[in-house]
């Protein structure tokens, strides 16, 4: 021993049970500090990758600059890559195919293919020469092609260009969607092909300039300089907000970001809260049992800076174990959540690290977990330091509450050296007390030893309060999640069969051969009639008619806003009207009207029986009415489907795809959706497991808290229950009195909780869904039932642990006293 | 040479009706080396008075001096270094730290001061103790006068200009009494060393060089003791 402070390692490795309790709640918020930071930072990879992959890895394109102002750009050292991509057909209007299919023609120069969409060239080499080109995947499997075959790009007046495949590039979402195939060939070639233009500029050939900086801070600063000395307006500059925001480089203007940062670092500070709460109460417990030492220790010669030092060396020395072992904890729970996610979503979280290590949580753990305990450790360190050198020579030093405070005042013992208090500074106690003698005394008492101190009160109700604000606060990320992710709606298909030309002319008996597909998990077809005149209330306009089978009316009845589904289903002549605002898109038409309707040059009704707020279409211009088949045929005479759609099962292969498709034949268009289903999914899993395993932990640190608040409140005050044994107190009336105690600090700090958590999570709504989606704020009940009820449940949990303690030691303790 | 001066020394608890006088115009000095016993009844103001000498609590009025030094016109800081390079404190209930062994808890007292503990005499205090076999043992290994002896032995190694004993031999049988009692005897003459002890035991205040007694407050000096001093006799006929 060389040192004072070599004591804390000697007070520390003997009552390791004593700290256990310190230690929990010290791992509990590096743990939770690892796990959201972890959380959040694998959101920011799976997003940053999302992104990347989805949209490509660039962060401006500039249009209509001349190949020189491109050089210029590329040769800055900001730069990290440039390349021109044009495309030809992207709308389908120009009219080139390839095969029998539609084909967008795109012009790039390799890196686009090899930096900006990495890995894009699984089989072959970019095209070299002026006659190569490479091709989507889906014309490989479809036209039989190999590398080295000969294809030929049909243009509209059917003039045909052969070339040679170089190789294959995998199917963009847009490809499988729209099944079209997909063209791409080097600058030069796509110049040459381009129709009317010879020696032009880039944006003749409909072509732009993607640009990938080295990652830097001041991308914003290098934007605004390329602007404004190449003379770029807005319109010419495009940028990657998602990718920039993402980086920290969005635009200053986009608020929506701000909003998202605010919320995330006010969130942060509540935890931040949270633990030095959890913390400082747990080691205020402790040091308060401790008078009697600090005592003999200023006795002795500690001055108070030596005793607030040793104190924070205890509280640093409980890190030691609790700061490892909750990174650990946090570290598995990051990998638990990456291989969860790739199960979920092996298409979307495939890339992900399999035991990623994430070092900004890692650090955030270790500086939040040190400067947690310092932050907690300061009131009891100061507690501590101010502990009179009395406390040792005094025999009654343990726990002077204003209760015996009270008594020396009235009838001052000559033994005590305590000054009598004066009358200001009495507690609402003594006015309980005189209400002993026509109350129950042990409930009083239960009440009296809550309020006893304010300074305790004070952080017991803030603790409990805490708890309650924190979970409100953080319920309103699940209403950010539902606006943010395009959730899947139960009619979302994985593949789509569409009519040529959008007419009726999809047999029933296509419907029922792919029905009895074993991949097939449900099928069902919509008749579609456009643009039909309707005369509704004296005002003409036209309504888009579709026809809904059982399987859809069902799901619709999620969204009735009014009216009744099963008229519509059950009567003909009957309909539905959709109203959706959120899309921009009400109507005027209400319940109970009825329509005229031309169709087919003669005129029918249609009552409109029902309004819902959500269908899987939408239109420009007039309204959507959805009727039964039935109704749809007598409407329009027509018989057949416009539209069929598939759900697969979840044991679907590729090859029962391509079964269904031969099955479809190939006249129609056929899409499959599966790609974009699969990243809603994964973007959805993702967020979930965020959001509630954040509410999980909330709901834990809520529990951990009260339970050891009440736990150590309890076992404070051990030697006080071993007097009051000694003058009778019978076991249910200490029951009662830790009852009355642990109530009186839950209903008050549930109340508080309750008004603050509240207003944190209205005013949290407003940054994060208000501003953005324009919904109105309305009072969470569901979350305020969860919260308090797992406050009830900790209050029940922390009064049942220390009564069964107390039961154990009853009748020995007599023995603390 | 004047080691502690006390000099009207008074102290009073609240106010009004319930105002308690618990020291009263006290004076009395005591000389280097003089091993000196303060006896009186139960709420008498002894404790109140080793407090007020130990600077842990503030009289009403009046002054302390240790070697010259008023306690009182010191800041907290200076007057805690003051109180653990000159005073040292034995307590009735030991008060050693339970976590440390015998050897480290006569040597924390030093560690506080920033001092490296001298080796030569800390063997030196434990020779004195009779505590060299134990050194290694934790307090709770220890019988109720051994741990007062470490107490003691805690109290001498900084080598204070007073040391405050209250009620030393208060949680102790009559043989662990003398025993400690015989202890800060040889402590007294060995080191030259001045002390001031709290007692019921009117025996055990025998043995001192000197006798003080307190009653409501007021001080009176027995002057020197010895079983044959007239106050002793006194006591024993009341």
């Amino acid at each position: 021993m060389k040192n004072y402070l070599d004591l804390v390692l000697f007070y520390t490795k003997t009552h390791r049970k004593q700290n256990r309790m310190s230690i929990l709640c010290i791992i509990l918020s590096v743990f939770l500090v690892t796990s959201i930071f972890g959380m959040a930072d694998m959101y920011v990879r799976s997003q940053l990758i999302k992104t990347k992959r989805d949209d490509g890895n660039w962060h401006i394109s500039i249009k209509n600059i001349s190949d020189e102002e491109a050089s210029l750009i590329a040769s800055r050292p900001e730069v990290k890559s440039m390349f021109c991509y044009g495309v030809l057909n992207y709308m389908l209007d120009k009219g080139y195919t390839l095969g029998e299919k539609d084909a967008v023609i795109c012009g790039s120069e390799e890196g686009y293919l090899t930096q900006i969409w990495s890995d894009t060239i699984p089989e072959g080499a970019f095209p070299q020469k002026p006659d190569e080109i490479l091709v989507s995947a889906n014309a490989k499997k479809e036209l039989g092609l190999k590398v080295g075959s000969q294809v030929s790009i049909r243009d509209a007046s059917g003039i045909e260009y052969p070339y040679t495949i170089s190789g294959f590039v995998p199917n963009p979402s847009m490809i499988a969607r729209k099944d079209i195939y997909g063209i791409f060939m080097n600058t030069d070639t796509f110049r040459d092909f381009y129709p009317d233009v010879e020696n032009g500029e880039p944006a003749d050939y409909n072509s732009c300039f993607m640009v990938q900086f080295h990652n830097h801070r001041n991308m914003r600063r290098t934007i605004n300089d390329i602007k404004e000395q190449f003379h770029l307006s807005d319109s010419q500059v495009g940028e990657q907000s998602m990718l920039l925001g993402m980086l920290g480089q969005s635009d200053a203007g986009n608020q929506f970001f701000m909003f998202i940062y605010s919320a995330a670092a006010f969130l942060s500070a509540l935890v931040l809260l949270a633990g030095i709460l959890m913390i400082a109460s747990s080691l205020n417990s402790n040091i308060a049992g401790r008078t009697q030492f600090f005592g003999m220790l200023r006795c002795i010669g500690a001055t108070p800076k030596q005793i607030i030092r040793l104190v924070h060396k205890e509280a640093l020395c409980l890190c030691r174990l609790a700061i490892p072992v909750s990174i650990a904890a946090g570290t598995a729970v990051i990998w638990i959540l990456c291989a969860l996610l790739r199960f979920l979503s092996p298409k979307y979280f495939g890339t992900m690290p399999v035991f990623a290590v994430s070092f900004p949580s890692i650090a955030a753990g270790i500086v939040i977990g040190i400067l947690t305990v310092l932050l907690a450790a300061r009131a009891p360190a100061k507690r501590a330091s101010k502990t009179s050198p009395q406390a040792a020579v005094s025999g009654n030093v343990d726990h002077i509450s204003p209760v015996q405070e009270t008594y020396i005042y009235t009838a001052p013992c000559k033994k005590s050296s305590r000054p009598a208090q004066p009358a200001a500074k009495q507690s609402v106690c003594p006015f309980l007390l005189r209400r002993i003698l026509t109350h129950k005394v042990d409930i009083i008492l239960g009440i009296c030893h809550a309020l006893e101190s304010p300074k305790t009160f004070l952080l017991t109700v803030s603790s409990f309060a805490l708890s309650i604000i924190l979970f409100l606060s953080f319920s309103t990320t699940i209403d950010f999640m539902k606006h943010a992710i395009t959730a899947l709606k139960p009619w979302s298909p994985d593949l789509s069969v569409v009519a040529p030309d959008n007419t009726c002319s999809l047999k029933h008996s296509l419907l029922d051969a792919f029905q009895d597909s074993t991949a097939v998990k449900q099928v069902y077809g919509r008749m579609f009639a456009y643009d039909l005149p309707v005369t509704v209330n004296g005002r003409s306009s036209t309504v888009m008619l579709i026809s809904y089978d059982a399987a859809q009316f069902k799901w619709a009845g999620k969204y009735l806003i009014e009216g009744s589904i099963k008229d519509v289903e059950q009567e003909t002549g009957t309909g539905l009207i959709v109203s959706a605002p959120q899309y921009n898109n009400p109507t005027e038409i209400r319940t109970g009207d009825t329509l005229s309707l031309i169709t087919n040059e003669s005129f029918a009704n249609i009552r409109i029986a029902g309004m819902v707020s959500e269908c899987p279409f939408n239109t420009e211009k007039g309204d959507i009415i959805l009727c039964s088949e039935d109704t749809f045929r007598q409407l329009t005479g027509e018989e057949d489907y416009t539209v069929i759609d598939i759900q697969l099962s979840r044991k679907a292969t590729d090859s029962d795809v391509e079964a269904i498709r031969a099955l479809a034949g190939s006249e129609i268009t056929f899409s499959d959706m599966r790609m974009d289903k699969e990243s809603v999914l994964g973007a959805n899993y993702c967020f979930k497991l965020f959001v509630y395993g954040f509410l999980f932990l909330i709901a834990m640190v809520t529990i951990c808290n009260i339970v050891n608040c009440i736990a150590m409140s309890v076992e404070a005050r051990i030697k006080y229950y071993g007097c009051l044994r000694a003058i009778g107190l019978s076991y249910r009336q200490l029951t009662r009195m830790i009852v009355a105690q642990t109530l009186t600090y839950a209903l008050t700090g549930g109340v508080i909780g309750t008004m603050l958590g509240l207003l944190s999570n209205k005013l949290l709504f407003e940054w994060l869904v208000t501003f953005r989606w324009n919904e109105s704020w309305s009072v969470p009940a569901t979350e305020l039932c969860v919260i308090l009820s797992i406050t009830t449940l900790s209050v029940a949990l922390s009064v049942w642990a220390p009564v069964t303690l107390s039961k154990q030691r009853y009748h020995t303790l007599h023995h603390d006293i | 040479m004047q080691i502690l001066q006390v000099q009207n020394l008074c102290k009073t608890y609240g106010t009004g009706e319930v105002r308690v006088n618990a020291l009263r115009n006290v004076s009395f000095s005591l000389e280097k080396g003089e091993f000196a016993a303060v006896i009186g009844e139960s709420g008498s103001g002894k404790s109140t008075l080793l407090n007020c000498i130990g600077s842990l609590d503030f009289p009403t009025s009046g002054s302390v001096l240790i070697d010259g030094n008023n306690l009182f016109t010191m800041k907290e800081e200076e007057r805690t270094i003051f109180r653990r390079r000159n005073i040292g404190f034995i307590f009735q209930s030991f008060q050693l730290v339970p976590e440390l062994n015998v050897e480290q808890n006569i040597m924390f007292p030093l560690l506080l001061d920033y001092r490296k503990p001298d080796s030569a005499a800390v063997e030196e205090i434990l020779e004195l103790l009779g505590l060299k076999d134990r050194r290694h043992h934790l307090p709770n290994q220890l019988s109720g006068g051994q741990q007062q002896r470490v107490a003691i032995g805690r109290a001498l190694i900084t080598r204070p200009k007073l040391i405050l004993a209250d009620e030393p031999t208060g949680n102790l049988d009559s043989r662990a009494s003398q025993d400690v009692l015989d202890l800060l005897i040889k402590a007294s003459r060995q080191y030259q060393q001045t002390i001031l002890m709290i007692t019921h035991n009117n025996s055990l205040a025998a043995c001192a060089d000197r006798v003080l007694r307190v009653s409501d407050g007021r001080l009176s000096d027995m002057g020197s003791s010895g079983k044959k001093g007239a106050w002793y006799r006194d006591e024993k006929l009341s």
